[in-house]
C-alpha cells in the first residue's frame, strides 16, 4: 500500500516535470487566427491591434473577407487583434515592450500617445505616408492631418469621425413635450435652471440633472469648449486667445462661475445627493427613471444614439459653439509599432482603410447578410429576428468612416452633416500641439492626485465653493506652476517653429 | 477537552452572530442578482426588492457557451495548478525544514527574497513570452502562479518543523528508509492539515485569478471564468468612467448591476460546494499515535 | 585544504536526496522570480524601448522624486503604516481567537458549517464588497441612514464625505473579509497539537483558559512569528482593492484613505510611466525588507529555529 502510493506520487512528479520542460522549451504556436501566412512570394502579413468593447466572436470570418480584398489589391493580409478595453492598457504596454509581431496599433492622446512616442515605441510616418499612404491626406482637413505631429514628425493618422465638438444637454423628449418646455429659448447653461425647476416640481422622484459618469460631472462639459486643454488640462489656453498664454484652468473666473451655478443646482435639489459617488452611468439613471437628462459633448446624431441606451426618445440641445481643439485630431489614430518588420505593407494596408468602402464596411459593420442587411432606403439594420450578432464594432475608431453604411435610426446623410459640422467648428490656435510631460512628470503625478481629490466634488456641486480656494492652493503646492511654465515654453517653441506667432 | 454547557452556548451564539454577518451580505448579493435593474437603481440593494427579474441570468444564458467553456478552463487549471503547486511547494519546504541540512538558512532566504523583490510585470512578461513562448497557451494560466508565494513554502516549512515529531523521522532512518520514502510515506500523511490549507489557498487563488488571463491571453477560447467576467465588467466600467466612454457608449449593450451580482454568484458557488470536502482533512495526522505506541 | 573540500563534498553527498527535492522549486523560482530581476533596474532608468531596457539611460533617483516631493508623502506613508500595523495585530488576535473557539465547538458539523460561512467574505471580490458597503452607507437608502440611525435618534450622516469614520469602516471591512481565511492557517496548526498535552493538563487540574495560555498559544508561536514577520515585510504595501474600491473614489475621504498604492496608481494613470511605478514598488519593497531583516535578527537572538532565515 505504501509502496503504491509512493510510486504514484513519483510518477505524478515525473509527469509534471516533463510537461513543464516541454511547455518551456518547445515553442507553442501562438497565433491569433491568421490564415494562409507564408513567407517569400506569398502576401505579406500585418497584425493590427485595436480597441473593442464587446466579444467579437465572428472576427475570423470578417478577417477572411477583408483578406480576400486586400490580398488582391495590395498583396497584403491582415491578422486582426481586437483587445478588450479591460486589457488594453496592460496588453499594449507589454506588446510594445517586447518583440511580438505587431505592425499597426490604435493609438490615442487619451491613452498614452505622447508617452509612447517619447519612449520610442511608435514609428515615424512622414516618408511612409508620402510613398504609400498618398490617399490619406485628401480625406481630412489639413489641420487635422498635421494635428498629430510631435517634434515635427507624424506618428499617428487620425480616424475620420467627428473632429469638432459642441456641448449641451440630452434629455427625455416625452417629458419635454409633456411640460411644454420650449427648448428654443434655452441658449445658455443658466437657461437650464428654469427647465430644471419645472421638472423638479412635477417629477419629485427624478433628478433633472444627473452626472454622465462618476468622473464626468457637469462642470467638466461646461468648461470644455471655453479652453483648449492642451493634452492634459494641466495648464490651458482660452480658445479666444491668439497670444496662447497658458493659464491655470482652475483659477479662471469662468470656472468659478460655473461651479457656483452647479452648486446652486445641487442645493436646489436638481442633482442627486450622491452625485459625486454614484457609480451609475447617466444613461442608466435615465433608463431607470431616476434622471431627466445629462450633459455631454454632442455631435450630429447623438440624441438618437443615446435613445438606444436609455430606452426613451431623447432630444438634445446644444449650448455652445462647436470647437476643434488640439487633441481633436489625436484622440483616435492608427500608428505603426516599432515591433514592425514590414512598415511598407503596414502603411499600404492603412491606406486601404481610407480608400476602400468594402473593407471599411467589413471592419465597421461586419459581413453583409450575416451581420447586417441593406434596406430599400439605403440604410442598414440587423437581419430579421437577430438580436445579438457575432460582430459589433464602431464607426469612429479606425479609418475612413465616411465610407461606411448608415444604420437605421440615424439620418441618411449623417456623414455629410458631420463634414459640415466639422468644418463649422472654431479652431483652437493650438491645434496640432502635443505636450510632452516627461520634464515635469513628478509634478504631474503630484498634481493629478490633488485634482483627483477635489475635482469630482467641486464639479458636481457637492462641495462648497470655499473648497475651490483650498484646491488652488494645494495645486500650487504640488507644482502646477512649474508645469504651466514648461508647457508655455513648449507651446512657444512649437508656435515659432510653425509660424503661428 | 470537555467544556461546560454555558461555554458551549456562548461560543455558539458568537458564531451564529458572526455567521449572520458573513451570510447577510452574500444573501444581499444573491437576491440582487434576481432583482430588476429599475429596482436596484431606485432602492439600492435590499433583501425584499419591489421587483424580481431573471434578466441577469437570461443575459448570462445568452453567453452560456463562452461561460461554460470558461468554467471548463478554470476547473482544469485549478486542478492541475493546485496539485502541481502543492507538490513542488512541499518538495521545496521539506529540505528547508531540516535544520541538519547545510545551507538551509540561506535557501530560506533565497525563497523569502522573492516575496519582496520582484522584477515587475514587464520583465516577467518578456521572459515568459519571448523565452518560453507561453502566450495564449494553457501554460500561461498555470505556470506564473505555481509558487505564487514564498509565503506558502515558508508556512509549510514551519508546519513540518513543529508538527512532525523528530522521532518519526529518526525511527524511519533506523529502519533504513530513504529520504524520498520518508517524505512520501511519513511526512506527507502527517501533514494533511497544512496540505489541505495550502491546497485550498492555491485552489482559491487559481479559481479567482483573472490577472494572468488578462495579461497573457487574448484568445477568447482560453478565458478562465474570472477572466471573462472581469473583462465584461471592466469593459462596461471603462465606458462609463472614461472620457473615451462618452464617445463610445453606442457600441455596447451594457449589462446591469444585477448581472454583476449574478456573475459574482456563479463564481463563488462552486467554491462553496467544494470546501466541505476539504474540511475533512482538518484532522490530526494519521500515524501520530502509532509512533507513540 | 583538500581535506576540507572533501568533507564539504561528503556532507552534501549525504543529503543528496534532499537537495534533489529542492530542484523543481528552485528552478521555478529562478525562472519566475530571479531571471526577471533585471527589471529592478527600471526604477533607475529612463526607459526608451527603441534602445531596449538594457541600453536605456540611467537617471539615478529621479523616478523616486514624485513619492517624496509632495506634501502628501507624509500622509500616505502614515496611513499605510498605521493601517497595516492595526491590521496585523487585530487580525492575528481575532484569527487565533476564532480558530481556538472553532476548535472548541463540540458538534463537529456545526464547526464545519461555521468555518464555511466565515470563508464567504474572502471569496467576494472587493468590487462587489464596495457595492455591499454602499448599500449600507448610502446617504439616501442605505441600511445605516434608513434603519439604524433613526432607531438611535441620530441624523443621517453623509458617510462618503466624512473622512473621520473611515479608519473604522475600513478596518472592519478588512477584518470581516479576511478572518475566515486567516483562521484556517491557525486552525491547521491547532489541529496538529498533540491532544496528550491537553489531557495531561486536565488531569493536573488546569482550567480551559490556563490550557489555552500555556499550551495552545506557545505551540502556535512559530506560526504566529512567521506570519507576523511576513506581514511586516509587506507593511508598506496596502490592499489596493480595499482602499481604492470601497471608498468609491471619493475625494473627500482622501486624508484617511489614501495609501501609497492608491497614490501611485492615481498619479500615474495618465502618465503611464513604468520607471516611476517601478520606483514606487522598489521603495515599498526596500523598506519592508529592511524591517524584516531587523525583526528577523531580533527573533534569531531569542530562538534560532523560529526565525525566517
Amino acid at each position: 500500500m505504501k509502496n503504491r502510493k509512493m510510486t504514484i506520487m513519483s510518477l505524478l512528479l515525473a509527469v509534471i516535470l516533463i510537461l513543464a520542460a516541454c511547455g518551456g522549451g518547445g515553442s507553442q504556436s501562438n497565433s491569433g487566427g491568421a490564415s494562409g501566412s507564408s513567407s517569400g512570394d506569398g502576401p505579406a502579413l500585418v497584425t493590427m491591434a485595436y480597441l473593442v468593447f464587446t466579444d467579437v466572436t465572428d472576427i475570423d470570418l470578417v478577417e477572411e473577407e477583408i483578406n480576400k480584398i486586400s490580398r488582391e489589391k495590395i498583396n497584403v493580409e491582415v491578422d486582426l487583434m481586437p483587445l478588450d478595453a479591460a486589457a488594453w492598457q496592460q496588453q499594449v504596454n507589454l506588446l510594445l515592450a517586447g518583440n511580438e509581431k505587431l505592425d499597426i496599433i490604435m493609438s490615442s492622446s487619451l491613452m498614452g500617445y505622447t508617452t509612447q512616442v517619447s519612449r520610442g515605441q511608435l514609428v515615424e510616418l512622414d516618408e511612409l505616408l508620402e510613398q504609400y499612404g498618398q490617399d490619406i491626406k485628401n480625406t481630412m482637413p489639413e489641420a487635422i492631418y498635421n494635428g498629430t505631429r510631435i517634434n515635427g514628425k507624424i506618428y499617428g493618422i487620425p480616424s475620420i469621425r467627428d473632429f469638432a465638438q459642441d456641448y449641451g444637454m440630452v434629455m427625455r423628449k416625452d417629458l419635454v413635450d409633456k411640460y411644454n418646455i420650449d427648448l428654443s429659448k434655452v441658449k445658455t447653461w443658466a437657461d437650464l435652471t428654469e427647465v430644471f425647476k419645472v421638472i423638479k416640481a412635477n417629477e419629485p422622484n427624478m433628478a433633472p440633472l444627473v452626472a454622465t459618469g462618476q468622473s464626468n460631472q457637469p462642470v467638466a462639459f461646461m468648461i470644455a469648449p471655453v479652453v483648449d486643454a492642451l493634452s492634459d488640462g494641466l495648464g490651458v489656453i482660452k480658445m479666444d486667445d491668439p497670444e496662447m498664454k497658458v493659464v491655470n484652468l482652475y483659477e479662471l473666473d469662468e470656472y468659478r462661475e460655473l461651479l457656483l451655478l452647479v452648486r446652486q443646482w445641487h442645493e436646489a435639489g436638481y442633482t442627486l445627493p450622491d452625485a459625486a459617488t454614484t457609480q451609475e452611468a447617466g444613461a442608466n439613471l435615465v433608463k431607470a427613471g431616476k434622471g431627466f437628462g445629462y450633459f455631454n459633448n454632442l455631435k450630429p446624431g447623438y440624441a438618437a444614439q443615446e435613445s438606444l441606451l436609455t430606452n426613451h426618445e431623447m432630444v438634445q440641445v446644444s449650448l455652445t459653439d462647436a470647437v476643434v481643439q488640439s487633441s481633436s485630431a489625436s484622440s483616435f489614430m492608427l500608428s505603426i509599432a516599432r515591433n514592425t518588420t514590414d512598415p511598407v505593407s503596414a502603411m499600404k494596408f492603412i491606406n486601404l482603410l481610407y480608400t476602400d468602402a468594402d473593407v471599411m464596411n467589413l471592419l465597421a459593420n461586419g459581413i453583409e447578410g450575416k451581420h447586417y442587411v441593406i434596406q430599400e432606403n439605403g440604410l442598414i439594420t440587423r437581419p430579421e429576428g437577430v438580436t445579438e450578432t457575432g460582430y459589433q464594432f464602431n464607426q469612429w475608431e479606425i479609418g475612413n468612416n465616411f465610407l461606411t453604411h448608415v444604420w437605421e435610426g440615424q439620418d441618411p446623410d449623417i456623414w455629410e452633416q458631420m463634414k459640415a459640422f466639422n468644418a463649422s467648428g472654431i479652431v483652437s490656435p493650438a491645434l496640432g500641439f502635443t505636450f510632452d510631460q516627461s520634464p515635469v512628470k513628478s509634478e504631474v503625478a503630484a498634481v493629478t492626485n490633488v485634482i483627483d481629490q477635489y475635482k469630482i466634488g467641486l464639479e458636481s456641486g457637492t462641495l462648497e465653493i470655499e473648497y475651490l480656494d483650498r484646491f488652488i492652493r494645494e495645486l500650487k503646492d504640488a507644482g502646477i506652476d512649474r508645469i504651466i511654465a514648461e508647457k508655455q515654453k513648449q507651446l512657444d517653441d512649437w508656435a515659432a517653429a510653425n509660424g503661428k506667432k | 477537552m470537555k467544556t461546560n454547557q454555558m461555554n458551549q452556548f456562548a461560543i455558539n451564539v458568537f458564531f451564529i452572530l458572526a455567521s449572520i454577518a458573513c451570510i447577510f451580505p452574500f444573501l444581499l448579493m444573491f437576491v440582487a442578482s434576481f432583482t430588476s435593474e429599475q429596482s436596484i437603481i431606485n432602492e439600492g440593494y435590499t433583501l425584499f426588492p419591489s421587483e424580481f427579474s431573471l434578466d441577469a441570468y437570461r443575459y448570462l444564458w445568452d453567453n452560456v457557451s463562452s461561460i461554460g467553456r470558461s468554467y471548463g478552463i478554470t476547473i482544469l487549471i485549478t486542478a492541475i495548478g493546485t496539485t502541481a503547486g502543492l507538490l513542488i511547494s512541499s518538495l521545496l519546504a521539506y529540505p528547508l525544514s531540516r535544520v541538519d541540512l547545510p545551507l538551509h538558512g540561506l535557501l530560506s532566504f533565497f525563497v523569502f527574497f522573492t516575496m519582496l523583490f520582484n522584477g515587475g510585470l514587464v520583465p516577467t512578461y518578456l521572459i515568459y513570452t519571448e523565452v518560453f513562448h507561453i502566450k495564449n497557451t494553457l501554460w500561461a494560466l498555470i505556470v506564473p502562479s505555481l509558487l505564487t508565494n514564498g509565503f506558502y513554502i515558508l508556512l509549510i516549512r514551519t508546519f513540518f518543523r513543529t508538527s512532525i515529531p523528530k522521532e518519526v523521522i529518526e525511527s524511519a532512518y533506523m529502519d533504513g528508509a530513504s529520504e524520498f520514502r520518508i517524505f512520501f510515506s511519513f511526512v506527507m500523511p502527517l501533514s494533511l492539515p497544512i496540505l489541505a490549507t495550502i491546497g485550498l489557498m492555491l485552489g482559491i487563488g487559481y479559481w479567482n485569478d483573472w490577472f494572468n488571463g488578462l495579461v497573457y491571453v487574448s484568445d477568447s477560447k482560453l478565458f478562465s471564468l474570472q477572466n471573462l467576467l472581469n473583462r465584461m465588467l471592466q469593459n462596461i466600467q471603462f465606458l462609463q468612467q472614461n472620457t473615451l466612454g462618452s464617445k463610445a457608449m453606442s457600441s455596447a449593450s451594457i449589462p446591469t448591476n444585477a448581472v454583476r451580482m449574478a456573475m459574482a454568484v456563479i463564481g463563488i458557488v462552486p467554491i462553496l460546494l467544494i470546501y466541505p470536502f476539504f474540511q475533512k482533512f482538518f484532522v490530526k495526522g494519521l500515524t501520530i499515535g502509532a509512533v507513540k505506541g | 585544504m583538500a581535506q576540507s573540500w572533501r568533507k564539504v563534498w561528503k556532507t552534501f553527498w549525504r543529503f543528496k536526496a534532499l537537495y534533489l527535492m529542492l530542484v523543481p522549486g528552485v528552478a521555478y523560482l529562478i525562472i519566475n522570480n530571479y531571471m526577471p530581476m533585471f527589471g529592478l533596474t527600471i526604477a533607475f532608468k529612463d526607459i526608451n524601448y527603441a534602445k531596449g531596457i538594457w541600453a536605456s539611460d540611467w537617471i539615478g533617483f529621479k523616478n523616486f522624486e514624485f513619492l517624496f516631493m509632495t506634501k502628501d508623502a507624509w500622509r500616505i506613508t502614515r496611513n499605510t503604516i498605521l493601517y497595516n500595523a492595526v491590521f496585523i495585530v487585530l487580525n492575528t488576535v481575532v484569527a487565533i481567537g476564532v480558530a481556538i473557539l472553532l476548535n472548541e465547538v463540540r458538534k463537529k458539523y456545526l464547526a464545519r458549517f461555521y468555518q464555511s460561512v466565515l470563508l464567504l467574505p474572502y471569496l467576494i471580490s472587493m468590487v462587489i464588497v464596495a457595492y455591499l458597503v454602499l448599500s449600507i452607507l448610502n446617504v439616501e437608502n442605505g441600511f445605516m441612514n434608513k434603519v439604524i440611525l433613526p432607531a438611535l435618534g441620530i441624523d443621517p450622516i453623509s458617510w462618503y464625505t466624512e473622512a473621520k469614520y473611515w479608519p473604522y469602516i475600513l478596518t472592519t471591512v478588512n477584518l470581516w473579509k479576511n478572518i475566515g481565511y486567516q483562521c484556517i492557517i491557525y486552525l491547521a496548526a491547532i489541529v496538529g497539537i498533540d491532544p496528550e498535552y491537553y489531557e495531561a493538563a486536565t488531569i493536573d487540574g488546569a482550567s480551559k483558559w490556563e490550557q489555552i495560555k500555556s499550551i495552545t498559544v506557545p505551540l502556535l508561536m512559530p506560526t504566529i512569528i512567521i506570519l507576523t514577520l511576513l506581514a511586516i515585510g509587506r507593511i508598506f504595501y496596502a490592499d489596493f482593492g480595499l482602499f481604492y474600491q470601497v471608498p468609491l473614489n471619493s475625494g473627500s475621504l482622501k486624508p484617511t484613505t489614501d495609501v501609497i498604492d492608491t497614490y501611485v496608481y492615481r498619479g500615474l494613470i495618465t502618465l503611464g510611466d513604468i520607471g516611476m511605478s517601478s520606483a514606487a514598488g522598489f521603495y515599498q519593497s526596500m523598506i519592508g525588507f529592511v524591517l524584516v531583516l531587523t525583526t528577523n535578527f531580533i527573533v534569531r537572538l531569542k530562538d534560532k529555529d523560529q526565525a525566517l532565515f
